[in-house]
């Protein structure tokens, strides 16, 4: 029984070599570029992967492979298209990779809809002759000398993809004929990266450019289908980065996404699809992305959040984080978990921030500045509400308040100074705001609202006054017409 | 206090001799029966637009007719100018009495047939007074540019704009333009304040001197009764003064309609905002506005709208000239049909606009 299993796999292998061989044999084509005319792609393609599936040279570039006779293999009656150009490269290759059953025949299991994402991708739109898309397939795959692409020679695999790709994203001359506004130093950037670093270092695994932009149906970054459009970003991070066991040899946390789709800014891109908020780039960067380190932390917070940021800076804080090495906004608002600063974290009760480093036994004057902070930002917020509630009170009794109204913006504007100022910690510049400008115009809107419902009871009474008034007048005026008619018949 | 009068009306008598009038209008009497109460309302829209054309004038010392100046205006008016809400407010709600009043005289001198000879051009005077008014409703609610009053004003001249042949030309007239722009607002400020108040006083004069010269016209069933057993009362001051102390009354009412429900303001017209949903004529207008909806998109050849409208005005040219086709209560015969038209108008005009208020 062994003995005819041995026969029959020898029998298999033999047949495959045979075949194989045989097939070299008879590709008439290769045998003569290869021993006649000679040159690299006759060289290459006995090493392409198309050759070892058993493809000749015929398959792509047409003719009749199997006669040694030049004028019969390459004349057109045997369907010979000579060396294909423009979209007609892309088509060959579409014959086979865009088949199902075509690619099932050599035994390939492989998507058949890259030919399909090309032509919709950014690369598929009209190249600068009018007439060929942008790229076709062997921009990136090569011609004969193709490899899979987990092959470590192909121009395609994860440790040779950003060259690859820096082939034309890099050349100023090329890439200006397409987009003048796009940098060229993605390569550049990339490779001081971390990513790009791990990239050089042999590792496949860390993100390149095809990890985030997609292969062949890239889009532009400005196509909300984009993988890397804002609103995306994130999901394409957490792709590697929320995977615990691709990210276990890193040995940094995976639960970023979860927490930053919980923060405001989360909230903000990915539930209010507010592509103003800042997505995962915006703070680590994307080409050169790198987390930001603890001396950097307030610069990168302060792209945005720019008044917040340069109060710091002058503010008593910046020595003693910088003293204590603590990183600046994290320290109060954290990172991938930012919540609504709301002035909860003010103050030194449960849940305020300032407590953290300042109690009644430790940093006592911050302590104070901060009870005080607080306690003049809720004065504001309660005179707030009550002004909004005469204002309410005025308007459900028909009273004119608009300019009440107007004037209540002042104060809410103030409000959210505040929540810019309280960075300063300085209790002087807090309570220009606070004081100066919000309680002030508060006070003035009370003022006002309450006279407009005091005027509405004047009114009422005014009514009243004048209803007493005519109500007399027409009841004298009844007696008196009663009285003239009474005369008035008597002398009759 | 009665000296003090007297010792007045001697001064002036002294100086342009009122003795005469006085004395006509004492023999001018005015017949008293079961319908005497209709006769009131006359004096009662009278007391309307005088209270329109003082308030008129006071809203006119702030007011600003211009699209940029003119919701800030009345938001001014509302909320800075004292009493500036009270005055408005009256403004507001007395053209709506007024309307309403000139419609129940109208019909009240309908139903007693008062348009008969010798009064027909007495009664062409008072339904053209009417149809002005409508005139003021019209241009007026336009003026405070707010949201609710450009689309009204929109919906309103375009419905001007179907009546075949002068229609286009109309609208155009009505919104000095297109559309309905500032120049739109400038030509109905003026046509509000100046053309129309005009038209009115010599209208309204000449309506006045018939009734005095003519007298209050009596029920036809008690022409033929003797002269000595009709019941009367002399117009002045009996009959002055219960008008006197009908006025008071309207003039409570209005107040307190004033304060408690004050005449809003709304958001300030922006042509480029969607009109608001639900948007409905001034009640005078409401049933005609309702009618036009039930009308088919097409009757024979030409949109039913536009048939709509004709009917309308034809309707409308009908009412004027009653008293020259109504030949029969002329004569002083009972016109039974002309009761029961009346009846069906008010009917149509009563369902149509709560129909209209309703929908």
């Amino acid at each position: 029984m062994k003995k005819l299993i041995t026969i029959i796999i020898l029998f298999i292998s033999l047949c495959f070599i045979t075949n194989n061989n045989y097939a070299q044999g008879k590709d008439q084509c290769l045998n003569c570029h290869s021993e006649v005319v000679g040159g690299a792609p006759s060289e290459l393609f006995k090493n392409d992967i198309h050759y070892k599936m058993g493809l000749s040279c015929a398959d792509c570039h047409g003719g009749n492979s199997k006669t040694d006779d030049m004028d019969a293999a390459m004349s057109k009656a045997a369907g010979y298209i000579g060396v294909p150009k423009g979209n007609a490269v892309s088509e060959v290759c579409a014959k086979c990779h865009a088949s199902k059953e075509k690619m099932a025949s050599f035994g390939v299991h492989i998507p058949t809809n890259q030919f399909d994402d090309l032509k919709n991708s950014v690369h598929g739109a009209l190249s600068t002759n009018g007439k060929d898309r942008i790229v076709q397939c062997i921009n990136c795959h090569g011609a004969h000398g193709i490899v899979k692409v987990t092959n470590p020679r192909s121009p395609v695999y994860p440790l040779n993809i950003p060259k690859t790709c820096a082939k034309c994203h890099s050349n100023s001359v090329f890439m200006r004929a397409y987009d003048p506004s796009l940098p060229i130093d993605q390569y550049e950037k990339y490779r001081t990266s971390v990513h790009g670093i791990l990239n050089s270092k042999g590792d496949p695994k860390p993100a390149q450019c095809v990890s985030c932009h997609g292969s062949h149906g890239i889009k532009a970054t400005d196509d909300v289908n984009s993988s890397v459009y804002p609103v995306n970003i994130p999901a394409t991070c957490s792709k590697c980065h929320s995977n615990k066991k691709y990210m276990a040899k890193y040995k940094i946390p995976t639960d970023q996404y979860e927490k930053y789709s919980q923060s405001v800014h989360g909230i903000a891109l990915l539930k209010k699809k507010d592509t103003g908020a800042p997505a995962c780039n915006s703070c680590h960067g994307n080409h050169a992305a790198t987390p930001p380190g603890i001396s950097s932390i307030s610069k990168v917070c302060g792209t945005c959040h720019a008044l917040n940021a340069e109060l710091f800076a002058s503010s008593p804080h910046k020595k003693a984080f910088d003293e204590n090495n603590y990183p600046e906004c994290e320290t109060c608002h954290s990172n991938h978990l930012i919540i609504t600063a709301t002035d909860k974290l003010l103050g030194v009760s449960k849940g305020a921030v300032c407590a953290k480093c300042h109690t009644p036994e430790k940093n006592t004057e911050g302590y104070k500045v901060a009870k005080d902070m607080k306690s003049k930002i809720d004065s504001l917020e309660k005179a707030q509400k009550y002004a909004l509630s005469l204002i309410d009170n005025a308007e459900q009794k028909g009273m004119e308040v608009d300019d009440e109204k107007f004037k209540l913006r002042d104060a809410h504007q103030a409000v959210l100074e505040a929540k810019t100022a309280v960075h300063s910690f300085n209790e002087k510049k807090f309570d220009d705001v606070v004081v100066g400008k919000g309680l002030k115009v508060t006070t003035e809107v009370i003022k006002d609202a309450q006279a407009s419902i005091d005027d509405y009871y004047f009114r009422r009474k005014g009514l009243g006054i004048a209803l007493i008034i005519t109500i007399l007048l027409a009841v004298g005026l009844y007696l008196y017409i009663k009285d003239y008619e009474k005369n008035q018949k008597k002398n009759e | 206090m009665k000296n003090f009068i007297y010792k007045l009306y001697k001064w002036i008598d002294e100086r342009v001799e009122i003795e005469g009038l006085v004395k006509y209008m004492g023999k001018k009497y005015v017949p008293v029966h079961r319908n005497s109460v209709w006769y009131y309302f006359g004096g009662v829209s009278l007391f309307f637009f005088i209270i329109q054309v003082i308030t008129g004038i006071l809203l006119l010392f702030y007011y600003k007719g211009s699209s940029d100046l003119a919701f800030e205006s009345i938001k001014f008016i509302m909320s800075k100018v004292q009493f500036g809400w009270l005055v408005r407010s009256i403004h507001a709600w007395s053209a709506n009495l007024f309307i309403l009043s000139a419609f129940i005289h109208m019909f009240s001198v309908y139903f007693e047939k008062s348009y008969r000879k010798p009064r027909e051009v007495t009664w062409l005077t008072g339904v053209l007074m009417l149809f002005l008014a409508l005139g003021f409703g019209f241009s007026g609610y336009l003026l405070p540019w707010n949201e609710l009053a450009f689309f009204a004003t929109k919906v309103g001249s375009d419905i001007a704009g179907q009546i075949p042949i002068v229609g286009n030309s109309l609208k155009i007239f009505i919104r000095g333009g297109n559309d309905v722009t500032g120049a739109t607002l400038s030509r109905l400020f003026g046509f509000h304040v100046a053309l129309f108040p005009g038209i009115f006083t010599i209208i309204l004069a000449i309506h006045l001197i018939l009734v005095q010269r003519q007298g209050i016209s009596e029920p036809m069933h008690l022409e033929n009764e003797k002269e000595d057993e009709k019941k009367k009362m002399p117009f002045f001051p009996n009959f002055m003064l219960r008008d006197l102390l009908l006025w008071l009354i309207v003039l409570n009412l209005l107040a307190i309609l004033a304060v408690y429900f004050p005449a809003e303001l709304g958001h300030k017209a922006n042509a480029f905002s969607s009109a608001p949903a639900g948007i409905k004529p001034e009640w005078y207008f409401l049933f005609m506005f309702q009618s036009l909806k039930y009308f088919p998109s097409h009757i024979w050849f030409t949109d039913g709208e536009v048939i709509g409208i004709c009917l309308f005005g034809i309707a409308g040219l009908l009412w004027l000239l009653v008293p020259f086709w109504d030949r029969k209560s002329s004569k002083g015969e009972r016109n039974v049909f002309m009761t029961y038209l009346g009846i069906f108008v008010v009917m149509f005009i009563i369902v149509l606009t709560i129909l209209g208020w309703l929908s």
